[in-house]
């Protein structure tokens, strides 16, 4: 059993793996697999959207399924299907493999992925949604998307690519292109904040130096709820007293330290019938099967602490509610295509950053603060570094929530995510200096929105020339940023997208 | 060809800059006897696509003219835009299949096919119906490939007047011959984008910058890529918002092609298309006098065929 656990590990990593590398756009226009579905067999991702989003999400059916099994089996989920668990076992199993751990961490530590999932269910509960920070399924995806991937992609290129022109080349090269055709990302993806995201998920990893599953044991609020949820299931870590000869190592190999001192009584919250205790018993004496008794721990949690955490969770809500970004939004702030209203988009979106994966021009990132504090790493359209492509509708068939709205090319093409407006004293025809016309060629609506006017201008020279000079016809504006990314100016981009006028306001075209 | 309307119509989005010049018109120097000695074009109009290039070749003495035996031939369409075909922003997928095809035929080693697009490159190969149309010729000596970012390589542009140094792509650096594949649209900066506008798409760096003196420029980027055969795609053309288009309002059917070994003389000739001549495009006309061609209309020995 312990071995059909690991071959479940690896083989659902492996899918993970699979899927993640085609969030990517693949010579057709709809993605061929449902790249989201970690997300949407995740019941905290799940329960987190419907509750601050007030709404039913379909979408997210298949954490049902989620729970439903976790009823019957207890929290197998962590032991035996969630990416982010096999990633910390298999660091423990190599990097960590002959440490011998020295360091106590408190027993008490445990309660605090409990009051974690108390403050998110209050805050959730209140409409704002923090479950990005802390579920694993966002956590792996982000950080892989943002940080982990690039950098593998960094590594590559900068370490294979510029062998190229090398006598080396002929063994170099069919290596570097079947990673390429096989492996890579099209071109390097740039992601803000990719060091901060990479160190927060390479911390989960090193946190496996303290003890076993340190994230799942202590932290992980995904892991609390299933604990919560599959407690009293009905297949439970059974010990036959007659055959057991109190050798303790049941005790001593549990990763989750969901043993008890007796070897009879199981941290019911906290097994993730991982089966490692069966394995190890010299006398067969573990079973994991259904039936009454069993010796379950009670849950080691004060009301006081739940209390305090859900109260911290509700008070964040108008903490955060009076920031000064609710009042007068970042004019940056400028949403993928379908998003939702900025309230019920944020409720929802999970920052696992599928959206910015996809994307086909590198054009969604991390936001820093341009949403407030509670935005942070929600997707924004960064035009400078990346623009959205006019015929693709990607993002919204990834996003595993529903923020982001799966809409046909047609409508999606109608959507405005803001304005383009020129700078005048930046642009070059309009300041005299030279022609240019670079916007205006890259405008992709069917109807220009970028038109050009034939001005005479007198220069600085005092010659008089004429040039064409770039306007925006805000009416035909979508938003889409190609203008500012492919503005040739090396500094700003002498065109520039706001949030303006996107479909998402109450009144779009009047301001 | 355009009646005149639509010429001013041309002219007009074209801008004040360019001076109303109906050009030659379509008959007058056709009918003229053809100048002894001067550059020949081939102007064939009919269709299909396919059939159309391979006569207007042939008209030329065949691919085996241009193309020998082993050597590295550059095929190098206009794949610059997410467009599908009918839209008139991307040469048209079976010109580009035909001559692949009459290159393999005539013994190329390797023919590489390639461009350095505007839009996301996987979506322009897909949606212009070129890598689709391609991956039809199964034919080991073909190559479709993305730009590689790695192979720009910096080279003094000899003689030039207005930029002495660009990179330019390895393997057209390198290769044996280069046929020049453009389609004619409008564009508001080079008035008309034709076989020296298209050579854009084989240099690196950021080349937008160019668009400040495009005229000036591009006939120096044409001393360092030379083209051995132009074919320009005018099956159907923008003639008003390009290069990109979007709008099928936009797209005028000439069911033409134009075809010659002297880039001058193909572009100068293709500028009738529109009903202006090389004197409104001024790259075209600047080209000549860098001698890297013939411009002049009555010193250009045209042919006409029809398909």
């Amino acid at each position: 059993m312990q071995n059909l656990r690991r071959a479940s590990q690896w083989l659902v990593f492996l899918v993970f793996v699979f899927l993640f590398l085609n969030t990517e756009y693949k010579d057709n226009d709809v993605l061929a697999y449902a790249v989201n579905i970690f997300l949407r067999l995740d019941p905290l991702v799940a329960g987190a959207a419907v509750l601050a989003g007030r709404a039913v999400i379909t979408l997210v059916w298949p954490a049902l399924v989620v729970v439903g099994l976790t009823l019957i089996l207890g929290r197998f989920f962590c032991g035996w299907f969630c990416p982010l668990g096999s990633v910390l076992d298999f660091t423990s199993a190599t990097v960590f493999r002959k440490l011998k751990r020295r360091t106590q961490v408190p027993e008490s530590w445990r309660r605090a992925k409990y009051l974690l999932l108390a403050f998110l269910f209050a805050s959730s509960l209140f409409t704002l949604q923090f479950v990005f920070l802390l579920d694993p399924i966002s956590i792996i995806i982000r950080s892989f998307t943002a940080a982990v991937y690039p950098a593998m992609n960094y590594v590559i290129n900068s370490t294979l690519g510029p062998l190229y022109a090398t006598p080396v080349a002929p063994v170099t090269e069919p290596v570097y292109g079947f990673l390429q055709r096989h492996f890579l990302a099209f071109e390097q993806p740039h992601f803000r904040m990719a060091g901060l995201i990479g160190f927060i998920f390479f911390g989960i990893l090193a946190a496996e130096y303290f003890q076993r599953r340190f994230w799942c044991r202590n932290l992980c609020p995904l892991g609390a709820m299933l604990g919560l949820l599959g407690r009293s299931g009905i297949v439970k870590r059974r010990v036959s007293e007659p055959d057991c000869i109190s050798c303790g190592r049941c005790e001593r190999d549990c990763r989750m330290g969901a043993v008890e001192k007796d070897f009879f009584t199981t941290g019911r919250a906290d097994c993730i019938d991982c089966m490692d205790c069966r394995a190890v018993c010299p006398e067969d004496a573990i079973s994991f099967t259904g039936g009454v008794a069993a010796k379950g721990a009670g849950l080691d949690l004060s009301r006081r602490g739940v209390l305090t955490s859900l109260a911290i969770g509700a008070a964040a809500v108008p903490l955060f509610g009076s920031e000064a970004y609710r009042k007068s939004a970042d004019p940056s702030l400028i949403r993928p295509p379908g998003a939702l209203a900025e309230d019920e988009f944020l409720a929802r979106c999970t920052r696992c950053g599928e959206c910015m994966r996809v994307c086909i021009a590198n054009g969604l990132q991390p936001s820093l603060f341009e949403a407030g504090l509670p935005g942070l790493w929600s997707p924004v359209l960064a035009p400078r570094i990346g623009y959205c492509e006019y015929n693709c509708t990607l993002c919204g068939q990834v996003c595993p929530t529903g923020a982001i709205k799966r809409l046909p090319l047609e409508e999606k093409k109608k959507v405005k995510l803001g304005l383009a407006e020129v700078d005048r004293d930046h642009c070059l025809p309009w300041k005299g200096d030279s022609e240019c016309i670079v916007c205006e060629e890259h405008c992709p609506t069917d109807k220009k929105a970028i038109r050009l006017r034939d001005e005479t201008v007198v220069t600085m020279y005092g010659e008089t020339r004429s040039f064409k000079r770039p306007y925006v016809d805000e009416g035909l504006c979508v938003g889409c940023g190609i203008c500012e990314t492919k503005c040739p100016l090396t500094d700003r981009s002498a065109i520039f997208v706001t949030s303006r006028g996107e479909s998402r306001a109450d009144a779009p075209m009047l301001m | 060809m355009l009646n005149r309307r639509e010429f001013i119509r041309v002219a007009a989005v074209a801008g004040a800059g360019v001076v109303l010049n109906p050009g030659v018109p379509d008959g007058a120097w056709a009918a003229k006897p053809a100048p002894k000695g001067g550059p020949k074009v081939v102007m064939a109009k009919g269709g299909p696509v396919g059939r159309l290039t391979r006569e207007a070749v042939d008209a030329l003495g065949g691919m085996s003219a241009f193309v020998k035996k082993g050597e590295t031939v550059i095929v190098k369409p206009n794949i610059g835009w997410d467009r599908r075909p009918e839209f008139a922003a991307n040469t048209h997928p079976e010109l580009v299949a035909e001559v692949v095809r009459m290159c393999l035929e005539a013994g190329a080693a390797k023919v590489k096919v390639f461009d350095r697009p505007c839009n996301d490159p996987r979506r322009c190969y897909t949606n212009s119906g070129i890598a689709p149309e391609l991956e039809k010729i199964a034919d080991k000596r073909l190559e479709v490939s993305y730009i590689d970012e790695r192979r720009f390589r910096d080279v003094e542009i000899p003689g030039g007047v207005t930029i002495p140094r660009w990179s330019f792509y390895e393997d057209v650096l390198d290769a044996d011959k280069f046929i020049n594949l453009p389609i004619a649209k409008h564009h508001n900066a080079a008035v008309l984008t034709l076989g020296l506008k298209n050579v854009m798409g084989v240099i690196g760096k950021n080349r937008a910058v160019l668009h400040k003196k495009i005229h000036e420029y591009l006939p120096d980027l044409n001393r360092v890529v030379k083209s051995h055969l132009t074919i320009v795609d005018a099956t159907r053309v923008l003639v008003a918002n390009g290069p990109q288009g979007g709008s099928l309002a936009d797209v005028k059917v000439l069911d033409t092609v134009v075809a010659g070994a002297d880039v001058v003389s193909v572009d100068s000739v293709s500028c009738t298309l529109f009903g202006l001549g090389p004197a409104d495009v001024r790259y075209v006309q600047l080209a000549q006098d860098a001698g890297l061609g013939v411009a002049d209309l009555s010193r250009i020995d045209v042919k006409k065929i029809s398909v």
